[in-house]
């Protein structure tokens, strides 16, 4: 038997003494009481605006209308008194057909929801008389057409983006229904929607109900929303609440190792680090990913036909990254921190982060080519039934891929008594990760580099989300200041490792030469991921800033020159103003990426 | 229970991990801000500055007389009349224009059912522009429609009524996102997190077992636990009231803030006290995290079922949306609620095995 599944066995075993009898029943109860609640939740509006607003009227025929909202909180008053109804508190008032607002920024919004209650108030009027052809006369058909795509931000319009001009106009027709026929020469002048609108009342309802969850694409005009994906949001809840529990569950373990030393056992039997770390992983690896396959099919039903047996592979395939991303920082942080409070903070801060980054980009699904970063779009896009092409895949899983093998990877280095049972500093053992990776046989700056390339490029398509929103020349400065920061972080780390921990001397010679192996390897990395997923972002002002120069020279020398002044402040000042250094590096890279887009920033 | 308060607060400065909690709500709360950013700009595209709306042109296929199109070029929308398909395709393709609308062939007064096809360009923030600027034209067309129609509806007659402007203008959907979701979130956040903190505080004496060392000083169980409750929900008015600063520095005005304060802590304390109780019975880490984290789900889900919930309460409060006598109600309710958590811990503790 591996060394391995013993792990994983001992793992499971123990968990299971963990959970006695009072605590499965408990957390029975509490799970059956959550379900309740949100059932009950969800048959309300679902969201917590009960009586915000107050208006006065003196109709009662009004009362109907208002009490379909509960946004409203309504009082029955005199004429006279609905005339004053500002003495009240109230935000408006109803006399006659002549709606009157108060004359606060609350007013105003109560008027504007009031608009849209009388608005629904008619749909539900209409909607009681089963007589579709004259309540509902109006349908519209959205259709989605693919064009080339073309960013606002881009000036410089790189190869890239003339790959993608060369774009199959033809293609794009097949999605136009009778669009081919039409090309064909038929003549059929102005193909109408092959699509038939729902005949009755009951089929509008459940074309309504299926809106929740269904890319919306025939409706009435007053149905007709634009795609804000806000379901993107709910099922990016729905895959990483589970995985949020489990991983916490997983540091906890491994936590619980820590303290008391009792992993010293774990470690003393004749089994290599790696072996433990993956047997305490793969139980909870496992169980996330059975809990996200039941999710899967719960929203995607039984699959019936090979088609949907796939596009569950593929969900599944899409959110293995995701798990082994927050299940590599939970490992991480359960190693570096020296309490449960450290390691509590950590987790939420790293939850907080990652879900961010899968969060807002996956709002943006269907409107933004930027949402494809993350695994989440795909998630959504596989649901709605699109297909999802290979490089797409890649391009937003490799990233995750990548970073959680590195932190793993680092991670079980330090698997070993002196960084577990020691009360060491965090950052001391952070650069134990890279000292124990610069001191094997083909360890070395250059290899160092390019393994940060996923973590920089992360980092990056992370600011990319933050800055998303700042008006564009700020949003672009910050961006190049911050990303040469990252940049130069990375690059310099391992020089500063060598020199701190004495592996190598300080010298101007070993300073110059390990600056030009590790601006290489930088360089090596950084051209290595442009070719292979950046081709989606590339031609926005974003994917420029990250993949700049179609020179390959230039780069190159920055690498270097930009490492190499961090390296020589060491060299001058000792490892200890490493700070500095990296400060005069990024200081020196963004000048010259300032020099080389100021087309774009001014 | 003052020295084990003191002692603990000591240790949370020490350990940075409370700078990192401070951290974390900043991430909320920029995320927040991407999202109110977000919003507004679907909902208000003129706040959005940086996109040009002038320059999203729409392809009409129809005739001149189409009512639809008529209703367009009355909307001010920059239109291209099409009299077929192909070449509105062919223009959408090269970027001349950015949608395609397809008229109806039929007329109000007919009975068909009207169909208009709008092409969209796919994953294009455009898009959404778009369908926002149609969808005023759309309804209106509907109506017109309509008016028509539900004349032959039996007993229909449709609801008029003018809503006079004053000079203010706020889209409803922006003034609530900020006071229905984000001013409750941010200020309870800080009383989330006490509430997790305090299980930590608590299981990690059992696990390192020096719950014992602090058992054979002076101090009792109830003291020791008391300390580190008492601290734990301290910090949180402090840090809401920093939330309701940096928010009332963005304009954001917030009525009645001395109450929310009062209501926050008082929550804090219900969650601090609930979660106190789960650790020292279960003193397992990842069990009571778990059941806290379930709980906290409960009691989320269950404030959208009735009106003033403490985030309800809050929302109303800050918009002085409530009277005095309701909103003091419910804080005396939320008060009881403390007080009977708090005699429930007491009693958990005192038949605790391990208390000596």
């Amino acid at each position: 038997m591996p060394g391995w599944l013993t792990i994983a066995k001992w793992e499971l075993m123990r968990s299971k003494l963990k959970f006695d009898a009072r605590s499965i029943i408990m957390l029975i109860i509490s799970l059956i009481l959550v379900i309740a609640a949100s059932y009950a939740a969800s048959q309300t509006g679902m969201s917590m605006n009960q009586k915000i607003y107050l208006v006065a009227f003196s109709q009662p025929d009004v009362q109907p209308i208002i009490q379909t909202d509960q946004r409203f909180d309504y009082m029955l008053v005199d004429r006279y008194e609905a005339t004053v109804y500002y003495e009240y508190g109230a935000d408006m008032a109803i006399i006659g057909n002549n709606v009157y607002l108060g004359d606060t920024r609350k007013a105003a919004s109560a008027g504007d929801a009031l608009e849209n209650t009388f608005k629904e108030y008619r749909e539900i009027v209409l909607s009681s008389y089963n007589d579709i052809n004259n309540t509902h006369p109006v349908w519209v058909t959205v259709h989605d057409l693919e064009r080339p795509q073309d960013f606002q931000l881009a000036g410089a319009t790189n190869t890239l983006d003339e790959l993608s001009r060369g774009y199959n106009r033809t293609a794009g027709l097949d999605n136009v229904p009778g669009g081919r026929e039409a090309t064909s020469g038929t003549g059929s002048v102005r193909t109408g929607s092959s699509t038939i609108s729902p005949e009755d009342i009951e089929a509008l309802d459940a074309m309504q109900g299926k809106t929740f969850f269904e890319r919306q694409t025939i409706a009435t005009p007053s149905n007709f929303n634009p795609p804000v994906p806000f379901t993107a949001i709910l099922y990016a809840f729905l895959f990483i609440f589970p995985i949020y529990f489990v991983s916490q569950f997983y540091s906890t373990s491994l936590m619980d190792e820590r303290t008391n030393r009792k992993g010293e056992l774990v470690l003393i039997a004749p089994l290599k680090s790696r072996d433990v770390v993956i047997g305490k992983t793969v139980p909870y690896l496992v169980i996330t990913m059975a809990i996200q396959a039941a999710i899967t099919l719960y929203i995607l039903k039984m699959p019936s036909t090979l088609a949907d047996v796939e596009r569950v592979i593929l969900i599944l395939a899409a959110i293995l990254p995701v798990i082994l991303l927050f299940f590599a920082l939970s490992f991480y942080s359960a190693i570096l921190s020296r309490s449960f409070k450290e390691l509590t903070f950590a987790s939420v801060f790293l939850s907080v982060v990652i879900s961010g980054y899968l969060f807002f980009p996956a709002m943006f699904a269907n409107i933004h080519a930027i949402s494809s970063i993350s695994p989440i779009t795909l998630i959504v896009r596989l649901i709605e039934g699109e297909s999802v092409p290979m490089n797409t895949y890649l391009f937003s899983t490799l990233p995750f891929y990548l970073v959680a093998g590195a932190v793993y990877a680092f991670g079980t280095s330090i698997f070993r008594e002196e960084d577990l049972f020691t009360q060491k500093s965090i950052g001391s053992k952070i650069i134990d990760c890279f000292e124990m990776f610069l001191s094997y046989r083909y360890g070395s700056v250059f290899f160092l580099s390019i393994i940060f390339i996923p973590v920089v490029y992360m980092t990056q398509l992370m600011l990319i989300v933050m800055l998303f929103n700042l008006p564009v020349p700020y949003s672009i400065l910050a961006m190049i200041i911050l990303s040469a920061l990252a940049e130069e972080i990375v690059k310099s780390i391992g020089i500063y490792t060598l020199f701190k921990r004495k592996i190598s001397e300080i010298t101007f010679k070993n300073a110059i030469r390990l600056s030009i192996l590790s601006g290489a390897g930088f360089f090596v990395g950084e051209k290595a991921v442009a070719v292979l997923t950046l081709a989606p972002i590339a031609s926005s002002a974003f994917g420029t800033v990250m993949t700049m120069g179609a020179l390959l020279l230039v780069p190159l020398l920055l690498h270097v020159t930009t490492i190499i002044i961090s390296s020589l402040v060491m060299y001058w000042k000792g490892p200890d103003a490493y700070k500095y250094a990296v400060v005069a590096a990024t200081i020196f890279h963004t000048i010259y990426n300032m020099t080389i887009l100021r087309g774009l920033l001014f | 229970m003052k020295t084990v308060a003191k002692k603990e607060f000591k240790d949370l400065l020490t350990e940075k991990t409370f700078i990192l909690a401070i951290i974390i709500q900043l991430f909320i709360a920029s995320f927040s801000t991407f999202l109110v950013i977000g919003l507004t700009s679907f909902y208000d595209p003129t706040a959005l500055g940086n996109v040009d709306f002038e320059g999203v042109n729409i392809g009409v296929v129809g005739t001149h007389d189409d009512e639809l199109y008529n209703i367009l070029i009355e909307n001010n929308v920059h239109t291209y009349l099409y009299n077929d398909f192909i070449p509105a395709y062919g223009d959408f393709f090269d970027r001349k224009i950015d949608a395609i609308i397809v008229t109806p062939l039929g007329t109000a007064e007919g009975t068909d059912l009207l169909n208009v096809d709008i092409y969209l360009p796919k994953s294009e923030i455009k898009a959404t522009v778009i369908s926002l600027q149609l969808k005023e034209s759309l309804e209106e067309y509907e109506q017109s429609v309509r008016d028509v129609r539900t004349q032959r509806l039996p007993g229909y007659s449709p609801i008029e009524f003018n809503i006079i402007k004053r000079g203010v203008h706020a889209s409803s959907t922006f003034f609530e996102f900020v006071y229905v979701a984000l001013l409750p979130l941010l200020v309870f956040t800080p009383a989330f997190i006490s509430g997790g903190l305090i299980i930590d505080f608590i299981t990690e004496e059992y696990e390192r077992k020096t719950m014992d060392l602090l058992l054979a000083s002076p101090a009792s169980l109830l003291e020791i636990i008391s300390g580190k409750a008492i601290l734990a929900i301290l910090i949180v008015p402090l840090q809401s009231f920093v939330w309701m600063l940096l928010l009332s520095m963005n304009r954001i005005s917030i009525s009645h803030s001395l109450q929310i304060l009062l209501i926050v802590t008082l929550i804090a304390s219900v969650l601090v006290f609930s979660s106190t109780i789960i650790a020292v019975f279960f003193k397992d880490r990842g069990v009571a995290q778990l059941l806290y984290s379930l709980m906290l789900i409960f009691l989320f889900m269950s404030s959208y079922l009735f009106t003033n919930s403490p985030l309800n309460l809050v929302t109303r409060l800050s918009i002085d949306s409530i009277t005095a006598i309701e909103s003091w109600t419910w804080t005396g309710i939320y008060l009881l609620l403390a007080l009977f958590l708090y005699l429930a811990t007491m009693l958990v503790i005192k038949k605790d095995p391990h208390n000596i």
